[in-house]
C-alpha cells in the first residue's frame, strides 16, 4: 500500500475570504484535511460551498487568509508571492480546470501547448524535448504524428481536456488538482476520460485531489472523500464506508438526492427542503443546522468539531448519524 | 380520427435539416413517435444527439430560415409542421410549453418575475391587471416559491438558480397547457435542489393531468421518472421502449454503451467504467451505415453500409435499429 504515516499534503485550518467589511464572504472557513501519497482524495458539495476555491488556494491561485498548506513539509502559505520558491513548488503540483476549451489557447499547437512547462523550467531540451511531448500526448491518447500540429481549437472538449492532462504531466508533478475536470463532458466521454486518469495515477505515482459535485463521479475515482458545505468540511471518510453509511445529515441527503440510472432505484423519499444559506451570513452553530431535521439548541450554539467515529472517518456533527441509530 | 384523438402528440416521419456552409445537416432525421395523455416520456441522448432540435421542432421553434423541416407534429390533432407562426403562436401556452435548460437566460434579467408571469396570463388568456397578479401568485405558490407575495416583485437575478427554474415553470404552467416540453429542465443545478424540481415536475403533472416531454443527457433523471425512453444518436431514434425495456433489456449496443459507461454510486470505488471509443460522428459527414457503427464493437459490412430502421423487439412498444442486437437478458434469465 502507500505510506500512510506522513502526508504528501498538509492543509491545516484554511481560510479564504473575499471582500471586506459588509461586503464580507468566507468561502472557505477554517478546512483541515491531509492527502497521502498515492491516494485520490475526492472533495464534494454543491456550488457555493469552496471546493474550487479550496483547490484554487491550494495553489494560490487565490490567496489564503490564513491556515496553512504544507506540501512534503514545505509550507506555502509562508513562501512569497511571485518569488522563486513558490514557482518551483508549483511545478510538484498541476491543476487541471472544468472547461477544457478555455483551458486552451485556441490559436497555438498542441504540441507547443504541452511543451510550454518544460520550455520553462527548461528541464530537457532539443530532441529530447520533443520525444517527451510526443510520448505525452501518446499516453493521454492523442497521436502526436497526426494532431501534434493541431491548434487547440480544432478539439472537442473530450480531447482538449486530454491535452490538459498531457500538459499537467509534463512537470512530472507529484500531487494533480482536478476542479470538475469532466463535469463538461458527454456521459460516454466522461468514461474514457475517468479511465485515463485511473492509468496515468498508476503510472506516474500521481496524488489526487478530485473536486466534483457529481457523487457517482467522484466515489468512482476516490479512496477517501470529503464532503464540504457552506465552507467547512462536514464528513470525510474512506469512499465505500462514507457512501455506505454516511454519518452527518448533509452526506445522507446529498446521497438521497444523487439519481441512479437504474429504474428500480427508490425515489427519493426525503428530499432536502430549501437552499443553502448564505456564505455572507452564515448560521451561528453548526453551519447545516437551518436545514437539518435533527438539529437542536445545541446546534445552533455550538459549533460541532469534527470527532473521529471510525478508523480515517471524522464526522462535524452533534448527532452523527451511524453513531445515533446503533 | 379517434386514433388521433386518443394520442396527444404524433410525431411521424420528422426530419430538421439545416443549411450550413458545410451542406445540409440533418440534425433529427426520420423519427416517428406518439405520446398518450398524462404519461411522462424520456428523450435522452449525448450532446448532438438531436434531442433539443427535436423538442424544438415539436414546439415549432425552429429558425424562420436555412432550415427544412419534413414530416408531421400532430400536437392534440392540430398539425405543428408548416403551420402558420400565428396558428402556433395560438398554441403555445394552452396546449404546449417548454421550459429550458438555462433558467437564468430564459428569464428577462430587468423585468419583475411577477410581470413575467403576468405577461402570458394577460395576453395569451385575456385576464385584468389584477386577475393576472392574483394567478401570478398562485402560480409562484404552486411552484413552492417561499413568500410569493415578496417574490413577485424580485428580479431574477435576486433569485437562486433552482428559484429561477421554479419561475420558469411557473411561467409554463400559467395557461395550463396539454404537453410540457422540458429540456435539460435540471442541468445546471445541484443535486439536491435538482431532486426537488424533478419532485414538483411530477407532482404538478399529476395535478394538472399533463403530458411531459423530458429531454436530458442524464439517465438518472429519467430512470424512475417516465414510462417510456427515447433513446438519440445522430438525430436518429436507435432504441424506444418502456423505461425498464430500455433500461433492463435494451438490444442497441449503443443503449448499453449509455449505461454502462456513467459511474454509478452503488458501485465500489475504483470500479473501472466500460468505455465506447471515439466520440459522435459529425452529422456534416454521416456515412450511408449504422452511424454508431465506426464505435461499436459487433459492426459487420452490413452496419457500414446499411442503416438499420427500428424493428420491434418482443415486447409490445418496444423498438430498436440494429442489425447486430445483444440478446435477450430476459430469456436467459428465464432458461
Amino acid at each position: 500500500m502507500t505510506d500512510t504515516t506522513q502526508p504528501l499534503l498538509k492543509v491545516r485550518d484554511l481560510k479564504v475570504t473575499f471582500g471586506k467589511g459588509h461586503h464580507e464572504v468566507s468561502a472557505v472557513a477554517g478546512v483541515s484535511f491531509d492527502v497521502y501519497e498515492g491516494e485520490t482524495l475526492g472533495l464534494v458539495g454543491e456550488s457555493g460551498c469552496g471546493k474550487s476555491t479550496t483547490g484554487k488556494a491550494l495553489m494560490r491561485i487565490v490567496e489564503p487568509s490564513s491556515g496553512t498548506i504544507e506540501l512534503g513539509g514545505t509550507d506555502l502559505t509562508k513562501l512569497k508571492r511571485g518569488g522563486k520558491q513558490l514557482r518551483n513548488i508549483r511545478t510538484h503540483m498541476q491543476m487541471i480546470f472544468q472547461d477544457p476549451i478555455s483551458s486552451l489557447n485556441p490559436r497555438r499547437r498542441v504540441k507547443d501547448i504541452v511543451a510550454e512547462p518544460i520550455d520553462c523550467w527548461k528541464t530537457v531540451t532539443g530532441h529530447d524535448r520533443d520525444v517527451l511531448v510526443s510520448d505525452l500526448l501518446s499516453k493521454v491518447g492523442i497521436d502526436p504524428a497526426v494532431y501534434g500540429n493541431r491548434y487547440a481549437r480544432q478539439f472537442s472538449g473530450g480531447q482538449c481536456q486530454r491535452i490538459s492532462i498531457a500538459r499537467s504531466l509534463a512537470m512530472r508533478p507529484k500531487l494533480l488538482i482536478c476542479d470538475e475536470m469532466v463535469s463538461a463532458l458527454d456521459v460516454s466521454v466522461q468514461a474514457q476520460i475517468l479511465n485515463l486518469l485511473e492509468d496515468l495515477k498508476a503510472e506516474y505515482g500521481l496524488t489526487l485531489l478530485f473536486i466534483a459535485h457529481d457523487l457517482a463521479v467522484v466515489k468512482n475515482v476516490s479512496d477517501r472523500v470529503a464532503v464540504m458545505y457552506l465552507g467547512k468540511i462536514c464528513e470525510i471518510g474512506p469512499a465505500d464506508a462514507l457512501y455506505e453509511a454516511p454519518a452527518h445529515p448533509y452526506t445522507e441527503f446529498l446521497l438521497g438526492a444523487a439519481l441512479e440510472a437504474d429504474p428500480d432505484s427508490p425515489m427519493h423519499s426525503q428530499v432536502l427542503e430549501g437552499e443553502p444559506p448564505s456564505p455572507m451570513n452564515p448560521p451561528s452553530g453548526c453551519r447545516f443546522r437551518t436545514r437539518c431535521p435533527n438539529a437542536t439548541d445545541l446546534c445552533a450554539s455550538d459549533e460541532p468539531q469534527p470527532q473521529e467515529i471510525a478508523p480515517g472517518h471524522q464526522v462535524a456533527c452533534h448527532f452523527p448519524l451511524s453513531v445515533t441509530r446503533k | 380520427m379517434s386514433d388521433v384523438n386518443e394520442k396527444l402528440l404524433v410525431v411521424s416521419d420528422l426530419s430538421t435539416t439545416f443549411a450550413t456552409a458545410g451542406g445540409p445537416l440533418p440534425a433529427v432525421a426520420n423519427v416517428s413517435f406518439d405520446l398518450n395523455r398524462n404519461e411522462t416520456v424520456g428523450i435522452v441522448g449525448e450532446s448532438g444527439s438531436g434531442k433539443t432540435v427535436l423538442s424544438r421542432t415539436i414546439m415549432g421553434l425552429q429558425p424562420r430560415t436555412n432550415v427544412t423541416v419534413t414530416g408531421s407534429v400532430l400536437l392534440n390533432g392540430n398539425e405543428m409542421v408548416g403551420a402558420p407562426e400565428s396558428f402556433k403562436r395560438g398554441l403555445w401556452g394552452t396546449e404546449v410549453a417548454m421550459v429550458f435548460q438555462d433558467p437564468m437566460t430564459s428569464l428577462n434579467p430587468v423585468m419583475r418575475i411577477g410581470k413575467q408571469i403576468d405577461e402570458t396570463l394577460r395576453v395569451r388568456l385575456g385576464m385584468s391587471k389584477p386577475d393576472a397578479k392574483a394567478r401570478a401568485i398562485e402560480l409562484l405558490e404552486l411552484v413552492g416559491i417561499p413568500s410569493p407575495k415578496q417574490r413577485y416583485d424580485a428580479f431574477p437575478g435576486q433569485l437562486s438558480g433552482g428559484m429561477r427554474q421554479r419561475v420558469v415553470i411557473a411561467i409554463a404552467l400559467a395557461c395550463s397547457p396539454k404537453l410540457l416540453m422540458a429540456d435539460e429542465p435540471t442541468t445546471g443545478l445541484d443535486v439536491t435542489i435538482q431532486a426537488q424540481i424533478l419532485n414538483l415536475l411530477d407532482e404538478l403533472k399529476e395535478r394538472l393531468h399533463m403530458s411531459v416531454v423530458l429531454v436530458t443527457h442524464d439517465l438518472g433523471v429519467v430512470a424512475t421518472r417516465t414510462s417510456r425512453i427515447i433513446v438519440m444518436y445522430a438525430g436518429r431514434i436507435v432504441e424506444i421502449g418502456s423505461t425498464r425495456d430500455v433500461f433492463t433489456n435494451h438490444r442497441m449496443p449503443y443503449t448499453r454503451a449509455l449505461l454502462e459507461s456513467s459511474p454509478k454510486v452503488s458501485n465500489a470505488s475504483h470500479t473501472r467504467l466500460i468505455t465506447i471509443p471515439g466520440r459522435p460522428p459529425n452529422l456534416l459527414k454521416l456515412t450511408e451505415g449504422c452511424s454508431f457503427a465506426p464505435r461499436c464493437a459487433y459492426a459487420t459490412d452490413q452496419c457500414h453500409q446499411d442503416r438499420p430502421e427500428l424493428r420491434p423487439a418482443d415486447q409490445p412498444g418496444h423498438s430498436f435499429a440494429c442489425w447486430n442486437p445483444l440478446p435477450v437478458t430476459r430469456g436467459e434469465l428465464a432458461s
